[in-house]
């Protein structure tokens, strides 16, 4: 096989050579390193978010809204409706993560974003970000995270939005962006909370819904109505979202709330014969009462375990109680890795479990098949059912 | 209360000082590690991310979870006729990892050409069919197959060689590969008369570097397509993120450690040698040699410490080589299977035609893709999802320049804008209802790999190989190119260039270079 005859076919390949050396010499010698694709990287994910607090607004009794400006030296992420931060903190000295949904709209941004928190009793961040967190605070966080947003491709243009207590969040910074025209969908929430006086955003989601009927509804649904409520009571079940949605075929729902709500939703969707793609739910967090799960093994409930812990060539020993996530545990001792869905998803608390046994539910089992093959757990959706070996990254 | 017992907390890695350190757990890094573990070198593996693996990861929406990059590995090939990257892991290494075969090497729909076609694995099947196809193409395709053959061989020969292989012998037993190593694809090609029709039918490969076809060294191509078509193609049946865990498993294995949410920002120098590397959080590592699983660009550019330790030549090298493409992938869930989809092939390369030119100048502009590499992976693993579902993933390239205008509240528009021209050209060719069966869908853009990997310019394809930089000139400059003692490269950025195979390659012929350097006596003596 020769191309121009063997002569000069050689000579071609000897020339690679010196044909290099030229193109060396005659490049310049400083270094180009300018990236167009991480310079946007870094505005759309910063590597370290950190918020100046602005305003904090009441919302009900135990609710609030923090209305945020990047700090000095931070960008402000841009972000779709629906994504969430995880929220950094530290809790009598010890390092914490909390995910929260970013409640304003992306057509907010740059001016300011927010976070909406409600206090949960006992809770161990939520009780110290309300005693804490005040006009002036840096509040250091990480994302946006999540893939609870629009997603043109899959999802209807036509949205039934269920929302149970603080899980309205996502939808609040949704329904802004519809009213100010940047999102062109047409949106029904239906907002369950347990009595009228918890529902959070209760007028601006009125006064949103006035300024853009044709594309923005709101039904509250009331589960412990006090006497004089004359609005929908119970739960959102599939007889009120057959009365309220209308035609189902063709439209995508939107699901935030607590784990239980999940549950009871799940059986309705299920009467209403809806495929699953049209179903989009957001990330969970923990369930309240592991050890009520179906699927929870007996004879752990109650018991506290060992936690034998390898991280970064040191080792640890914590107690582990069979109610609280691993994860959990490890906060408790001050020695958990970073999280941010806390709801066995996004992988990102991933570590190596060498002895012991653990329980996943089902449902927040987002571990790889491999990782489970290799003894992966997610430490923020496994619980302890007895003494165990891990190593965290 | 709690009772905390800290044992050698102060020290994290549990070592200060390693025979190697090597940063980067993508293919080339943890091959490396596996290679120097296994050879006994006390080898640190220090990764950024909290996972192995690299660009060789998957993630999980809902029920599926999806194959981040790989579409098909070459250099397998079935248990009784192993191939390079077989027999490393399973011979050499010990890592365990089941493959699975893809089924064909592509179904090719071409509609302005009026080509749809399947393209089998085999060299005489593949010959076969093409000149079923394109009369008068058996004999030249026939030589043209048997010249891939012995650029294959002679490179196997140079590297068994060490990379300095006997010119007599080269050109006595492998002259084909001397003749043609100077040109590109295009200029080799041409002497064949195959018709147009059968070069589009060859040439679909060319989307696996990025590079046109008059530019393209033909080495490299040769190498590329006889590799697939000889040996077909495998996947590791629990993705790519199986095989990374698997590797990174054995590297624990064999005394080796692996450190992760760890990020080298500085490789220390001193009279031209390294010495050390030091973490974002203070830890200062010393180490006798350090492989690098990143692009010299931001070894050179960012981590070399102190910046009068890179010479000036390193950066004229890298201004003089062209960075390569990066890509925008779309992941699919479907609720349908691949039948009633009518998928009935695993890999598919589809466009308005197979003009390499015209798809190089559209990766700078935001236009419908002049070609998409298809992946379904349910024809080569059916259990990759739940029944009645099916994977589907389409990958076509764009290059960075692109997105320098883009700003932030627009990233998502011009991602989702490219994703449904892809998803549209799709439903198209394939005869596939995608839209109406979406359960899951991500995009991933270049800022994804850049975000995820730390990838300079989100890059998934190396240093591009025009024949002055493939990989035989690179070879031929290694000598003069090792610009600082004890660091070597793995993985895309190396010489070998990018992909499975020769990352895992380039890994290892980099833990041999590191043993050498190390003078052959990094065993573990007392
Ligand atoms: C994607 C996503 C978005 C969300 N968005 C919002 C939102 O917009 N607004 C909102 O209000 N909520 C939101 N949530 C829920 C919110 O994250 C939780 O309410 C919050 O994490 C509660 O945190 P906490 O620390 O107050 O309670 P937790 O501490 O998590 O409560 C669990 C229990 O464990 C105990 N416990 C946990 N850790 C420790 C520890 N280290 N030491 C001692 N005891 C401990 C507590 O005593 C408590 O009884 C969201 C959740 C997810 C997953
Ligand atoms: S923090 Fe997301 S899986 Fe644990």
């Amino acid at each position: 096989m020769e191309i121009n005859g063997m002569e000069q076919d050689l000579a071609r390949m000897m020339e690679l050579t010196s044909l290099r050396a030229q193109k060396i010499e005659a490049a310049p010698a400083t270094l180009d390193l300018s990236d167009p694709v991480q310079e946007l990287v870094q505005r759309l994910h910063p590597e370290k978010i950190t918020l100046r607090l602005e305003a904090i607004k009441d919302e009900t009794s135990d609710t609030r809204t923090y209305r945020f400006t990047a700090a000095e030296g931070s960008g402000l992420p841009f972000f779709r409706a629906g994504q969430y931060l995880s929220v950094k903190m530290e809790v009598e000295g010890k390092r914490v993560a909390r995910p929260y949904s970013i409640s304003s709209a992306p057509s907010d941004w740059p001016g300011f974003l927010e976070l909406t928190v409600r206090r949960k009793a006992g809770g161990f961040v939520s009780e110290q970000i309300w005693r804490q967190w005040q006009a002036g605070s840096l509040v250091e966080a990480s994302g946006p995270h999540g893939n609870f947003y629009f997603e043109p491709l899959r999802d209807s243009r036509q949205i039934v939005a269920i929302a149970g207590g603080s899980g309205v969040t996502p939808f609040r910074s949704m329904i802004r962006e519809i009213a100010a025209g940047k999102l062109d969908l047409e949106l029904l929430l239906l907002y369950g909370s347990r009595l009228a006086d918890e529902i959070i955003f209760a007028k601006e989601l009125e006064a949103l819904a006035a300024k853009a009927p044709q594309k923005i509804r709101v039904e509250h649904v009331i589960s412990e109505p006090a006497a004089g409520w004359d609005g929908l009571k119970g739960f959102i079940d599939a007889a009120l979202i057959r009365e309220y949605a209308g035609e189902l075929s063709g439209k995508s729902f939107f699901v935030c709330g607590p784990p239980e709500m999940y549950r009871f939703l799940q059986e309705q969707f299920a009467q209403l014969g809806l495929p699953r793609r049209q179903i989009r739910w957001e990330l969970a967090g923990a369930v309240q009462d592991i050890t009520a799960e179906p699927g929870y093994p007996a004879g752990a409930r109650g018991r506290i375990f060992q936690l034998h812990l390898r991280r970064r060539g040191a080792e640890y020993t914590v107690p582990a109680a069979a109610e609280e996530s691993i994860l959990t545990a490890l906060e408790r001792a001050g020695l958990a890795p970073d999280s941010q869905c806390r709801s066995g998803e996004c992988g990102f608390c991933r570590s190596l479990l060498t002895a012991g046994e653990v329980y996943v539910r089902p449902e927040s089992d987002g571990r790889r098949a491999a990782d489970r093959r290799l003894g992966f757990i997610h430490p923020c959706a496994s619980y302890p059912l007895s003494d165990l070996s891990l190593t965290t990254p | 209360m709690h009772q905390v017992k800290a044992a050698n907390s102060s020290q994290e890695p549990s070592l200060l000082e390693y025979d190697v350190v090597v940063i980067g757990a993508g293919l080339g890094g943890l091959s490396a590690a596996l290679k120097l573990a296994a050879e006994g070198a006390k080898v640190l593996l220090l990764e950024q991310h909290n996972l192995p693996g690299g660009f060789a990861t998957s993630f999980v929406r809902g029920r599926f979870e999806f194959e981040v990059s790989l579409h098909e590995l070459s250099d397998v090939g079935p248990p009784d006729n192993k191939g390079a990257v077989r027999r490393f892991l399973e011979d050499e290494v010990g890592v365990q990892v089941e493959f699975l075969p893809v089924p064909e090497a592509y179904h090719l729909i071409l509609p302005e050409a009026g080509l749809n076609i399947k393209i089998p694995f085999g060299v005489e099947p593949f010959i076969e069919t093409i000149a079923g196809a394109v009369p008068g193409s058996r004999e030249p395709l026939a030589r043209y197959m048997e010249v891939c053959r012995e650029v294959s061989r002679a490179l196997s020969f140079i590297g068994r060689s060490g990379g300095k292989p006997d010119p007599a012998v080269l050109l006595e037993r492998y002259p084909a590969f001397v003749t043609t190593a100077g040109y590109t694809v295009a200029e080799v090609t041409a002497k064949f008369g195959l018709p147009e029709k059968a070069l589009q039918m060859i040439y679909p490969y060319w989307s696996y570097m990025g590079v046109p076809v008059s530019r393209m060294s033909f080495t490299l191509f040769a190498v590329m397509l006889y590799s697939y078509i000889s040996k077909g193609a495998y996947i590791p049946r629990f993705t790519s993120h199986g095989l990374a865990a698997a590797m990174d498993a054995s590297i624990r294995e064999l005394g080796g450690e692996t450190c992760y949410n760890t990020r080298v920002s500085k490789i220390l120098v001193e009279g031209g040698k390294v010495v050390a590397v030091e973490t974002e959080g203070g830890e200062h590592i010393k180490a006798r040699a350090v492989v690098a699983n990143l692009s010299p660009h931001l070894v050179y550019g960012r981590l070399v410490h102190p910046r009068e330790a890179v010479p000036e030549r390193a950066a004229r090298l890298l201004n003089a080589r062209r960075v390569g493409t990066s890509a925008l992938v779309v992941y699919l869930g479907l609720d349908a299977t691949p039948e009633a989809l009518n998928l009935d092939s695993y890999g598919y390369f589809i466009g308005p035609s197979m003009d390499t030119e015209q798809a190089y100048a559209n990766f700078c502009r935001f236009e419908p893709p002049q070609m998409q590499a298809v992946i379904c992976l349910n024809r080569a693993n059916p259990e990759c999802s739940p029944p009645g579902t099916t994977i589907l993933s389409a990958t076509s390239l764009v290059g960075p320049e692109a997105w320098r205008e883009v700003r932030p509240e627009q990233y998502y528009d011009v991602k989702n804008q490219m994703a449904g021209a892809m998803v549209r050209q799709l439903e198209e060719y394939l005869n596939a209802p995608i839209r109406d069966h979406i359960e899951e869908i991500e995009v991933a853009a270049p800022q994804t790999f850049a975000r995820y990997t730390g990838a300079y310019k989100g890059v998934i394809y190396g240093y591009e190989q025009d024949p002055w930089d493939s990989i035989v000139a690179r070879s031929m400059a290694t000598g003069s190119e090792r610009l600082i003692k004890g660091l070597e490269f793995a993985g895309g950025f190396a010489f070998m260039g990018h992909g499975y195979a020769p990352s895992i390659i380039s890994g290892r012929a980099a833990a041999l270079a590191v043993l050498h350097h190390l003078g052959g006596s990094a065993g573990r003596e007392a």
